[in-house]
């Protein structure tokens, strides 16, 4: 009880006890979620605004005798001629580790009723990005634990990886793989008590999203167990434009301060479609001129800026993004699409046809890319799936043409058979990423032919149980390969004779 | 006649009707005498209404508006305006607001710029830093 009351005794000794200095406006129109307030000559660009019943507001647009505020909250409780008044503060969140495990507004306020946020600091929400000295190029490999990524579009910590495609092609789920596997890599990376590991913590961005679809996510994650080492920012589909407006910034002020704080952090931003969308309507409400289907001129600069803020820094963490965007009948080239495209490092690109086909993940090999590429791999990996893009667009191509035909020479055969292996390979069920070790050595096993007279349709049950032998009887090779070693002549013989002892038990 | 061009006509009627930096009622009764036999009514209301507001706007500008609880002596007031005249660098007139839901203090209005001494605004910010 002494303790309660010596924290009050302490905030009114802490009380500034001068004269309170604002600065004031009067509401002179109020329309969906923007109120035009006449006055507050003192505002700053994007400075808070506090309006009646404790809501607030963000200054956007400084006109002569108006201020164009959008307001965070239900806006029904205010009327014209009300006052509102600035505060002296940029829009800011809560940040640190206190954040972890929790679900918080575009505000950073709980949303999950499990109390305040135990945050001491608190990080702008629109800060400028770093500037080119401070930055690393990006040569640490982000497995996301899903085989195609990993291996033929791998992903490197700092850089900005695209994930695209039309809905329910599987972009979500992606994402949300890529977090439950930073959360176990973590916990084998923390439990190894190795000094040089890192862990990488999340920061999931649902914008414009069904309440029903962020409640599964935050299910999933909590069943595995990954909500320990992840922050969500909600901003859903019934909030107001403004918070789905501000969300991926407030998600990227949380990740800054793991970034600057010598973490490595992740964000995902599910999905920028909507978020530009919510950015169109607030401006068209502002008056602001619109442009290429009806979005402001500034749509490009709101991504670039957002997106500029992930980096590796020198000396500190780093930040990585992986954006989603949705397309319209697979079309890339909407405005909105090409923007981001160009922004970002690299796209993982879904197509539904082959979603339908039951390739899921449904990534297009032809059209995605990295273009950080092989610098983020780790060394065994850059050796066993060094070639796997190639080979699969050369079986891509070789496919097409042997539908036209039966004749085919012993060597297309052989390529249209692994070509046939490895898609099966890389199909993976949802929210069952793989460690690199175990992708490498799946890998290895089909580049050095032990799946070649496993039937096709039986590819997925036999990596099934190839993985479980290696993960019983080689601990040590998969160590080794997590490790970052390459697989030297050792280390073969040994996945060598664990893969012909699978073999001999294997039936298909 | 679109808002903007209303306000910039406003502006530019608004600079005709002050005298000494502020606005004079001869001045204002003359604009809108002139005013009344330029244009037709259609095109007048968005004019006149962008003039009211920016005349209105400058006449608050031009004011020091005082709430207080309890008594304010005529002197005490006086003193007000002249230091907040001091610091806006420009002449204001000292307007008093007797309202004692303020429960204690005086507070202030120069244009947009609210100074609170007032023990409710006091208490207020009291309750916001032990709610934080």
């Amino acid at each position: 009880m002494s303790n309660v009351i010596d924290q009050i005794q302490q905030a009114i000794a802490g009380l500034d006890a001068r004269a309170g200095k604002s600065n004031v406006g009067t509401i002179v129109s109020l329309a969906d979620g923007v109120a035009a307030v006449e006055g507050l000559s003192g505002v700053m660009m994007n400075e808070m605004v506090e309006f009646p019943g404790g809501l607030m507001g963000v200054a956007l647009n400084l006109a002569e005798d108006t201020v164009g505020c959008v307001v965070m909250g239900d806006i029904s409780s205010l009327k014209e001629g009300m006052q509102a008044k600035t505060t002296g503060r940029l829009l800011s969140v809560p940040v640190g580790k206190g954040l972890l495990g929790r679900v918080v507004d575009a505000l950073g306020n709980p949303v999950d009723g499990k109390g305040p946020v135990a945050a001491t600091e608190r990080y702008p929400v629109e800060k400028i990005a770093p500037g080119i000295t401070p930055r690393k190029s990006v040569d640490q490999p982000m497995q996301t634990g899903i085989m195609a990524i990993d291996a033929m579009i791998p992903i490197g910590r700092g850089q900005r990886e695209l994930i695209i495609g039309d809905r329910a092609t599987g972009k979500t789920t992606i994402a949300v793989d890529t977090i439950i596997n930073q959360a176990n890599a973590n916990r084998v990376g923390l439990a190894s008590g190795d000094p040089k590991f890192r862990p990488v913590y999340s920061i999931y961005v649902a914008v414009g999203a069904k309440n029903s679809s962020i409640a599964r996510t935050i299910g999933t994650l909590e069943k595995a167990g990954a909500m320990e080492f992840c922050v969500i920012v909600t901003a859903p589909a019934a909030d107001n434009a403004a918070n789905q407006v501000f969300a991926p910034f407030s998600g990227t002020a949380i990740g800054e301060w793991f970034m600057e704080n010598g973490h490595d952090a992740l964000i995902v931003y599910d999905d920028l479609s909507k978020h530009a969308a919510a950015y169109r309507q607030i401006s068209l409400i502002l008056k602001r001129p619109s442009g290429r289907e009806a979005y402001p001129g500034d749509v490009f600069y709101l991504h670039s800026r957002l997106l500029e803020r992930s980096a590796r820094l020198a000396g500190k963490g780093s930040l990585t993004a992986l954006p989603i965007i949705e397309t319209q009948a697979g079309d890339v080239s909407a405005y909105v699409p090409t923007n981001v495209i160009s922004i970002t490092d690299g796209q993982v690109f879904l197509q539904t046809d082959l979603f339908n086909q039951g390739i899921r993940p449904a990534v297009s090999v032809g059209l995605s890319v990295s273009r950080v590429g092989s610098a983020a791999q780790i060394k065994a990996f850059k050796q066993v799936a060094g070639k796997v893009k190639g080979e699969l667009a050369q079986y891509r191509e070789l496919a097409a043409f042997a539908q036209f035909g039966s004749d085919l020479d012993a060597q297309t055969k052989g390529i249209l058979d692994k070509g046939d292996r490895f898609v099966e390979l890389f199909k993976q069920p949802p929210n069952a990423p793989k460690s690199a070790e175990i992708q490498v050595a799946l890998i290895w096993a089909m580049q050095n032919g032990f799946f070649a007279d496993v039937p096709v349709k039986s590819v997925t049950a036999a990596a099934a149980g190839l993985q479980a032998a290696l993960e019983a009887a080689k601990p040590g090779v998969l160590a080794k390969i997590r490790g970052g070693d390459k697989i030297d002549d050792a280390g073969a013989a040994e996945l060598k004779a664990a893969c012909e002892a699978w073999k001999r038990t294997f039936k298909a | 006649m679109s808002p903007a061009a209303a306000r910039a006509e406003a502006k530019r009627l608004l600079a005709l009707s002050l005298e000494g930096g502020a606005v004079s009622a001869e001045r204002v009764g003359a604009v809108l005498g002139a005013l009344a036999k330029s244009r037709p009514a259609h095109e007048l209301r968005p004019v006149l209404k962008a003039y009211l507001s920016a005349v209105r706007r400058e006449v608050v500008r031009s004011e020091v508006r005082v709430e207080h609880a309890g008594p304010l002596a005529p002197e005490a007031l006086a003193a007000i305006a002249a230091a907040l005249s001091r610091a806006a660098g420009r002449p204001l007139r000292p307007v008093a607001r007797r309202d004692d839901s303020l429960l204690a203090g005086l507070r202030a209005r120069v244009g947009d710029d609210v100074l609170d001494l007032t023990a409710l605004g006091r208490l207020e910010r009291l309750e916001r830093s032990l709610a934080a």
